[in-house]
């Protein structure tokens, strides 16, 4: 699928299922020591072609450090560096989780310290044609986060627009596959600003060149993470033989 | 990471060009001078002040919204790098295999990049 100047934004869940696999690999080997994004299947629902592949992307596990007073001006929850310094932040992470699990034992609890985990799920609507983020985020003990406890962990841009517009920025809703309820980004104006992201593409001499099924998902996030501080590294923007293929 | 890759990189100025999009209005100063070790953050601070708005669509031309605290030299890198590879297909296959040197190289051309970064007045929510 190229880009035309009539595109809406939107695209299928065919597509989807294409660009998840894109994003998963680019993820994988731009951050091998984090988590993967993993391609869930789901059942085929009712109605749906024989020929349609349903499911979701997940990330599961991912560590978004817990912000406090001295940075919380600033948004990174990591610096930038080559795959071993991330690999070795995330050792450092699971002793500091060891530490603290020992400390635990010993003293009444408490998860002032405590580092969050999340899950985050990447979910197509087919209500909006887009891709949902649908994420929750639990203690290392397994306890569900509330949303007091994960706006700690939000960049502080997301905590501005949270108090702006309260209901349709980041809810707690019904997760469509799994039927619990996870926090949700409302996915209204996705479309609208997909269009923005790939207009300048659009407008360039290859149109044809840049296939929107393989960059849909990493531009997306791009955008998306950042509400919840996940970060898309440079990295995964599309490569010499992608923009080739 | 990528900044590290040319030795003159850490004082070399970046041309930032302002590009409208959809409903927004366009800046009389387009176009500004910064130093390629600025973040982001601070070329996204300089349309808020311009458009006297907290919340702005900014992202760049490869359909990319960079995150505040890139360096802007690693944007303008990646970004020409793709245009280059656009414009001239016959070195793509040289330049995918050597990655790292493939920025040096494409800066002794002397090619008069810059970087553009679009802006909008949607937000992404709300």
């Amino acid at each position: 699928m190229g880009i035309s100047s009539s595109w809406d934004g939107t695209f299928t869940s065919s597509d989807f299922f294409l660009s998840a696999k894109a994003l998963s690999g680019k993820w994988k080997t731009t951050n091998p020591a984090f988590p993967p994004w993993t391609w869930v299947p789901s059942p085929r629902s009712l109605g749906a072609a024989p020929s349609e592949v349903q499911g979701y992307l997940s990330l599961e596990k991912f560590c978004l450090h817990r912000n406090n007073k001295e940075n919380r001006d600033d948004d990174s929850y990591y610096e930038k560096g080559d795959p071993i310094d991330k690999a070795a932040l995330v050792y450092l992470i699971l002793v500091i989780g060891e530490v603290i699990k020992f400390n635990s034992a010993c003293q009444v609890h408490s998860y002032e310290q405590e580092i969050n985990f999340y899950d985050f799920h990447i979910v197509y609507s087919n209500s909006y044609r887009v891709p949902v983020l649908y994420f929750c985020g639990y203690h290392c003990d397994g306890q569900p986060l509330t949303l007091e406890n994960i706006e700690i962990d939000l960049p502080t841009n997301s905590l501005e627009i949270l108090r702006e517009s309260k209901w349709t920025f980041m809810t707690q809703e019904e997760h469509p596959i799994l039927n619990r309820p996870w926090y949700t980004l409302h996915p209204c104006g996705t479309s609208e600003w997909m269009k923005l992201l790939f207009y300048a593409v659009s407008s360039q001499a290859n149109r044809e060149g840049v296939r929107i099924e393989q960059q849909y998902l990493i531009s997306w996030l791009s955008v998306v993470g950042q509400a919840v501080g996940l970060r898309v590294p440079l990295e995964m923007l599309p490569s010499m033989t992608n923009v080739l293929t | 990471m990528m900044a590290t890759e040319s030795p003159t990189s850490s004082i070399q100025k970046v041309v930032v060009h302002l590009r409208a999009t959809g409903d927004a209005p366009i800046l009389k100063q387009a176009k500004f001078k910064i130093a390629g070790t600025d973040k982001f953050a601070k070329v996204i601070d300089f349309l808020r002040r311009q458009l006297h708005r907290d919340t702005l669509f900014v992202y760049v031309n490869s359909a990319f919204s960079p995150n505040p605290d890139e360096l802007v030299i690693d944007l303008y890198n990646i970004h020409n790098m793709l245009i280059y590879v656009q414009e001239d297909l016959s070195v793509i296959l040289f330049f995918s295999d050597i990655y790292g040197i493939a920025v040096l190289k494409f800066q002794n051309f002397g090619f008069d990049g810059k970087l553009v970064v679009n802006y909008a007045n949607s937000m992404a929510w709300g």
